[in-house]
């Protein structure tokens, strides 16, 4: 008798411990739940799965305290989980309620079940945790009835859409802007008051521009300091670029044979040929062959030049030229 | 040392005289060939200006004559090269044989060991015997085993294509084509001229053969006056330009023909065209460069170094299109 009352105070003073893990998830008292939006769907349609954990404010507060919420997989057995939402947390009446919202649906008619959620609930410093699980939830999937009495119906066409002003809108407001910006600017530009056109007159005619750098040449006496190569360099290109102005010969362009026989068709200058020539000929062996002609043929060069440039000139100078039709030199 | 004004006098006299051969060259081959003055001016040209000619015509134009008779006409050896796609490099440089009674390896040299070489239809050869002829004219030596030859000189190719016939032939390569200093376009007789040509054939034994004029000596000692005729530092500059403007045209106010142009020529364009303008200057007997030489061999040294873009060939714009656009546009000295 003693021995069986020894025996009960001993199991009394470790009751409690025994008990402590089942008291945990009694003593936070979570509250879980799975609820669809509907109990039957047509193949393919959505199902609103939610799952809810109704947690105290109080325990809540609790730093080591912590709900899991069960991880889903891509596909369920016949559901497929299309979108899942974050968790949410909301506060009522002195609880938090956490939940998140799946979107399933399902492609195989039947029955058939939501297997039940787990939830793992954590509370205090020890790792020891519960698990507590939702309901499983009941779907039927219902295929279309088909009414195999009457005949199959071939596919509607694309439908066109009844035509509707207001979906231009946009387009014709631009439109608008646009012709009217464009009526703006032709009417600005139209009364605007027009600039007069700019007379230039030519500072110099080809063959002025020419007797003057064969004057410059001669005062800078560079055959008299021994530099022929460049007095010959400079007198041909003063003579070729005055053929370029007057005559519209691409003088520069173009070696001494080339440039006399395309002189052939300007009647004036063809007259002055054997001149040209001879001087083309000797600026040729001083510029190329290192030659150096004599004071004479010098002298006789700039003269040939200044008589070529004085047979050609033209008569009747120019007076007004505009700056478009004629390039002045 | 820089050439004097008396230096260069002496140095025109010198080639006045020296040059007066080729007057008598081409008078001599005149009398075998009718026409065709231009391509035999070429051929000159490569031969005095160590280079070699790259010739595009249909067939029967006198290629082989011409540069058969410029062989005896210079007493030098001649040898033809057919080229097929079953063509080995043994068939083109030689190859060692086997001597069963000296029980010894012996050298059979090929025909390129001649002073002049036509390459008849050199696009229907595969690429490794093109080479093996490329680098021969190139190195002007050919190696047989372990020994080297010295190609003799003067050594000049004159290689063909045919524009026509397409199908079958392996197209030389770029880099393979820069290496002939001329690619001379040849076209048809004037009627005149195809006229003698049939009263020529018809009667065979009223024409007169080449006599030799020259020796291959006289040649060697033609090529070193083409080496001592004076090119201007002008005429330098010149031909740099007619170079670069076939690589940045837009730079000498030609960006029209930027799109054209695939490639322009290389730096071997400026060498071989400067080259080819002293060769020019000697034959017409200068000693020293004028600004028309350069002009005149310009097609020829240039036409197979400008390469054309797909937008080119589209338009139909030809190599000597884009050439005549620079050499109008780039200043002459």
């Amino acid at each position: 008798m003693y021995k069986q009352q020894v025996i009960r105070r001993i199991f009394l003073c470790f009751l409690p411990g025994l008990l402590y893990p089942f008291s945990l998830l009694a003593q936070h008292a979570v509250e879980v739940a799975a609820k669809a939006d509907t109990s039957s769907i047509r193949l393919g349609e959505q199902i609103k799965l939610q799952l809810t954990a109704t947690i105290s404010a109080a325990q809540f507060k609790d730093a080591n305290f912590k709900v899991v919420f069960p991880v889903l997989p891509d596909s369920l057995d016949h559901f497929e989980v299309i979108s899942r939402t974050g968790l949410d947390t909301a506060s009522n009446a002195g609880q938090k309620v956490l939940h998140q919202t799946f979107t399933l649906t399902s492609f195989d008619s039947g029955h058939w079940e939501i297997p039940p959620m787990r939830f793992e609930v954590f509370a205090g410093a020890s790792t020891a945790h519960d698990s507590a699980l939702t309901l499983p939830i009941g779907i039927d999937v219902n295929t279309v009835a088909v009414d195999t009495t009457k005949a199959f119906k071939p596919i509607k066409a694309v439908q066109s859409v009844p035509w509707n002003i207001w979906d231009y809108w946009l387009y014709i407001v631009i439109g608008v802007v646009v012709i009217l910006l464009a009526i703006g600017l032709w009417w600005y530009f139209r009364k605007r008051p027009k600039k007069e056109p700019v007379i230039k007159t030519p500072t110099v005619t080809p063959y002025e521009l020419a007797m003057h750098e064969l004057q410059s040449l001669k005062e800078e006496k560079l055959w008299q300091q021994g530099d022929i190569k460049q007095y010959y360099t400079r007198l041909t290109d003063i003579l070729r670029t005055y053929f370029e102005h007057q005559f519209g010969i691409a003088a520069l362009e173009q070696t001494s044979e080339e440039l006399l026989r395309n002189i052939k068709p300007v009647t004036k200058l063809n007259q002055q040929r054997d001149k040209l020539r001879s001087l083309l000929a000797i600026a040729d062996l001083a510029k190329f062959a290192k030659m150096q002609p004599t004071a004479d043929e010098h002298e006789g060069c700039m003269r040939q030049a200044e008589e070529i440039l004085e047979w050609t000139k033209p008569k009747i100078e120019p007076v007004n030229e505009t700056v478009n039709e004629k390039p002045s030199v | 040392m820089e050439n004097t004004s008396s230096d260069i006098r002496q140095l025109n006299e010198k080639i006045h005289q020296a040059s007066a051969f080729v007057d008598l060259l081409s008078m001599e081959l005149g009398k075998v060939i009718v026409g065709q003055r231009y391509m035999v001016e070429r051929l000159l040209i490569g031969l005095l200006a160590q280079g070699h000619v790259l010739l595009e015509g249909v067939p029967g134009l006198a290629k082989t004559l011409s540069i058969k008779s410029l062989s005896s006409a210079i007493n030098a050896k001649f040898s033809r090269i057919q080229f097929t796609p079953d063509l080995l490099p043994a068939d083109v440089i030689g190859t060692m044989i086997y001597n069963q009674q000296k029980n010894e390896f012996v050298v059979r040299r090929g025909p390129i060991f001649a002073n002049f070489i036509l390459a008849d239809e050199i696009n229907r050869a595969p690429a490794k015997v093109q080479s093996a002829l490329l680098e021969a004219m190139q190195e002007r030596q050919i190696t047989i085993g372990d020994t080297t030859f010295k190609l003799d000189e003067p050594f000049l190719v004159l290689a063909t294509q045919n524009p026509i016939e397409q199908e079958g032939t392996y197209t030389l390569p770029e880099a393979q084509v820069d290496r002939f200093m001329l690619k001379v376009v040849i076209g048809y007789p004037t009627k005149e001229e195809e006229k003698l040509i049939i009263r020529q054939n018809l009667n065979p034994e009223a024409m007169t053969p080449i006599r030799p004029i020259i020796q291959p000596g006289d040649i060697m000692e033609a090529r070193k006056l083409v080496r001592e005729v004076y090119m201007d530092e002008k005429i330098e500059k010149y031909i740099l330009d007619i170079v670069f403007a076939t690589r940045n045209p837009e730079e000498y106010k030609l960006a029209k023909l930027k799109p054209l142009i695939a490639y322009g020529g290389s730096p071997r364009a400026s060498i071989n065209l400067a080259w080819a303008a002293k060769a020019y200057a000697f034959m017409k007997r200068r000693g020293y460069v004028i600004p028309e030489d350069v002009r005149n061999i310009c097609f020829d040294v240039m036409r197979h170094r400008v390469g054309l873009t797909y937008e080119a060939e589209a338009e139909n714009v030809t190599s000597e299109n884009i050439l005549s656009e620079i050499l109008n546009a780039v200043e002459v000295p």
